[in-house]
């Protein structure tokens, strides 16, 4: 099986786990103003395929519905390369599309393929990632990654009891958001003033075929070594509780990242501690919504609490969350109430609407 | 008078020879397709003729022309170059480190990168010419040092203060729809065609790949020759490189893929459908160019045709198998003809 297939089987797992989920039809409540057709049209463009991304679907579907848009449609590029991203985005362009969600496939790299857009009259908004600035994205709302990091790796340590040696698999090292997490989890380990201690990161391993190998290696070298295991990227996440079930082993503890079945089933079954929820859908969800505000004559208000990361000060955390055994199967609220509070008042905090 | 006539009969006899033969040419059927399929899409679909998505496909075609050249420079040798993605990204990145790093100026940053890929490319060469190992085996390991290197020099920091310039250039448009890069691809096809067809060197090249052994007992240094394409292969793959960052905007650890492969497909689809053969020794450089055209025009009017992004693979790879038989059944026809 290829990577992309994978991919793609992940992507469908997530995609039924979240198909009932009715977070959409909630939140057009909370929209007080009637849905009027707008002739907003939407691409969600990931930098490639990764399960991460399909909830993005239904968002855009749901945000399609809910707030009468022309169309808000989620559009994959074939592999995660820059060239293919970008090809796409030019595409779609061309297509009629008019505003733009977009994980940058390269944080200063797609600020090219981004200014031509605006310069174009398309807003775009950077997704799950930031643009690094100076950028014509109008905000980043994505995941605070590296906060993610640290209270993933504070709840393993709790677990813990405040002691041990833990290790950390994570993401490709060409995205910025790895070395943030690497950052925290170092952070966290660092607060217990030496009685936890990082023994091992690996990195590069958001794909099966290496995550796999690496982690199967590590664990099979150094399993009776390591108390805890920390995972900030969703295949190093998925691979680490499988290959925890196959081993039978409870006494490490494992702390996890995203949603996956096999992460939810694992939390479950007793094999991982709990996992750190991001929220695609919601970023998909607000920010079709946003868009369309944003093409309604909607200005980004300058003075609104926006935070600040690496890449931008201009970040809206769409949300994290931990789940552990007593909330796994309840963990979709989870989600809806991170969005549900991000919604309610995204519009009179961030925007400036007459 | 007769004499005359009979120089006369022979210059048109050649005349209608050579457009024969150039209508049985491969870049002839290439033509053919990318006239056909530009056709098709401009009907079926909405924009294919705006000025936004002509200029966006000249700019796609010009960078994939200078790559699919990096291989065709080595493909002429009998050999392959499995490192082009890794030597370009490479270079790029120290040109970036020179011009943020060490304060140097645009032009000797320019000058210096190229060199800098021209060298990397040559050592794969002296590799495959001092070890006899084949360059798929040099040049797949080389693809992974490269790349490590330079991650481990960068640590995978993109170099993004470049010249505002270079960002400029890349989006500049002359005549609202033509990129200043594809003037940049066709004057390298021009300079590649003078050197294969007018050059002693570029002879040279043909006749150590076609037949090393004759080659050599005719005069030629072969492995100097094999060095050298080596070297220009790394030249052309940082040029190719430096105008994807013109595009970008910045040096990026990540614009050729993980250690250069996003690069392969373009690299092998252009010089193969333009009728390099494999076995070295024949070279098309019209035909690469005409065959980078098809590969970012079929990439550009499948989207536009809203194919599935992941059928679009699957229609290239398609395309390079349909270009291999279709070559093998033309050649068959001609045979059988008598007209090769």
């Amino acid at each position: 099986m290829t990577q992309e297939n994978v991919f793609q089987e992940f992507g469908r797992k997530s995609f039924r786990t979240l198909k009932n989920c009715l977070l959409g039809t909630t939140l057009a409540c909370l929209t007080a103003s009637p849905v009027l057709a707008s002739d907003t049209r939407v691409a969600l463009v990931p930098g490639g395929p990764h399960p991460y991304f399909a909830a993005w679907e239904k968002a855009g579907q749901d945000a399609k519905r809910d707030f009468g848009l022309s169309g808000a449609d989620y559009r994959v590029p074939q592999k995660w390369e820059l060239s293919q991203q970008n090809q796409l985005l030019e595409s779609l362009l061309t297509q009629g599309y008019n505003g733009f969600l977009i994980f940058p496939g390269d944080p200063v790299g797609t600020n090219s393929i981004a200014s031509e857009l605006t310069a174009e009259g398309t807003p775009v908004i950077a997704l799950a990632g930031c643009l690094k600035q100076p950028t014509p994205a109008v905000f980043c709302l994505g995941t605070d990654t590296g906060n993610s990091a640290y209270l993933g790796t504070k709840e393993l340590i709790k677990t813990l009891g405040g002691k041990g040696k833990i290790a950390h698999f994570t993401g490709f090292l060409v995205d910025p958001n790895t070395q943030l997490r690497i950052d925290a989890v170092q952070k966290a380990a660092n607060e217990t003033g030496g009685a936890v201690e990082v023994i091992q990161v690996i990195a590069d391993i958001d794909a099966p075929e290496p995550a796999e190998e690496k982690i199967n290696a590590f664990l099979a070298a150094q399993a009776d070594k390591v108390d805890g295991i920390v995972t900030t990227a969703w295949v190093p996440a998925v691979v680490a509780a499988n290959s925890l079930r196959k081993i039978g082993d409870k006494r490490i503890k494992m702390v996890g990242i995203d949603h996956d079945e096999v992460v939810l089933k694992a939390i479950k079954d007793g094999y991982v501690h709990g996992t750190m929820l991001q929220n695609p859908y919601g970023q998909g969800y607000i920010g079709s919504f946003a868009m369309n505000k944003l093409r309604s004559g909607c200005k980004v208000n300058q003075n609104a609490p926006f935070k600040s990361t690496a890449l931008t000060n201009q970040f809206i955390d769409s949300g994290t969350a931990f789940v552990g055994r007593d909330k796994v199967d309840t963990y979709i609220g989870a989600m809806e109430a991170v969005t549900k509070d991000l919604m309610a008042s995204f519009e009179s905090t961030y925007l400036v609407c007459n | 008078m007769a004499s005359a006539q009979e120089s006369s009969l022979s210059t048109n006899s050649r005349d209608r020879s050579s457009i024969r033969n150039f209508f049985f040419s491969n870049e002839f059927g290439l033509l053919f397709l990318i006239l056909v399929f530009a056709t098709i899409f401009a009907l079926l679909t909405t924009g294919f003729t705006s000025r936004f998505n002509l200029y966006a496909l000249g700019r796609n075609i010009s960078i994939d022309v200078v790559i699919g050249f990096s291989m065709m420079v080595v493909i002429v040798t009998g050999g392959l170059n499995l490192s082009v993605g890794s030597i370009g990204v490479s270079a790029v990145m120290f040109g970036g480190w020179l011009i943020e790093g060490m304060g140097s100026n645009l032009p000797i940053a320019l000058i210096l990168l190229l060199l800098g890929g021209g060298l990397l490319g040559a050592v794969n060469g002296v590799m495959v010419v001092r070890t006899g190992v084949h360059s798929f085996i040099i040049t797949l390991a080389t693809m992974s040092v490269y790349f490590g290197l330079m991650i481990w020099l960068t640590q995978a920091e993109a170099f993004r203060n470049l010249p505002p310039e270079v960002a400029t250039f890349g989006r500049t448009k002359i005549y609202g729809y033509l990129s200043p890069l594809l003037l940049i691809s066709l004057g390298v096809a021009i300079m590649l065609a003078v050197l294969y067809r007018y050059t002693s060197l570029g002879r040279n090249m043909l006749a150590a790949g076609a037949n090393p052994t004759a080659a050599e007992l005719s005069g030629v240094n072969v492995k100097r020759t094999f060095i050298l394409c080596h070297a220009l292969s790394g030249l052309l793959a940082a040029l190719a490189a430096t105008m994807l960052t013109c595009r970008t905007g910045a040096a990026i650890p990540s614009m050729t893929g993980h250690i250069g492969q996003d690069w392969l497909l373009p690299a092998f689809l252009a010089p193969v459908l333009g009728g390099t053969l494999l076995s070295g020794g024949k070279v098309s450089v019209l035909g690469t160019f005409f065959g980078a055209v098809l590969v970012s025009l079929l990439t550009n009017g499948l989207l536009l045709l809203q194919v599935s992004e992941f059928w679009v693979q699957a229609v290239l790879g398609a395309l390079l198998l349909s270009a291999v038989l279709l070559e093998k059944l033309r050649n068959v026809v001609l045979l059988q003809n008598r007209f090769i």
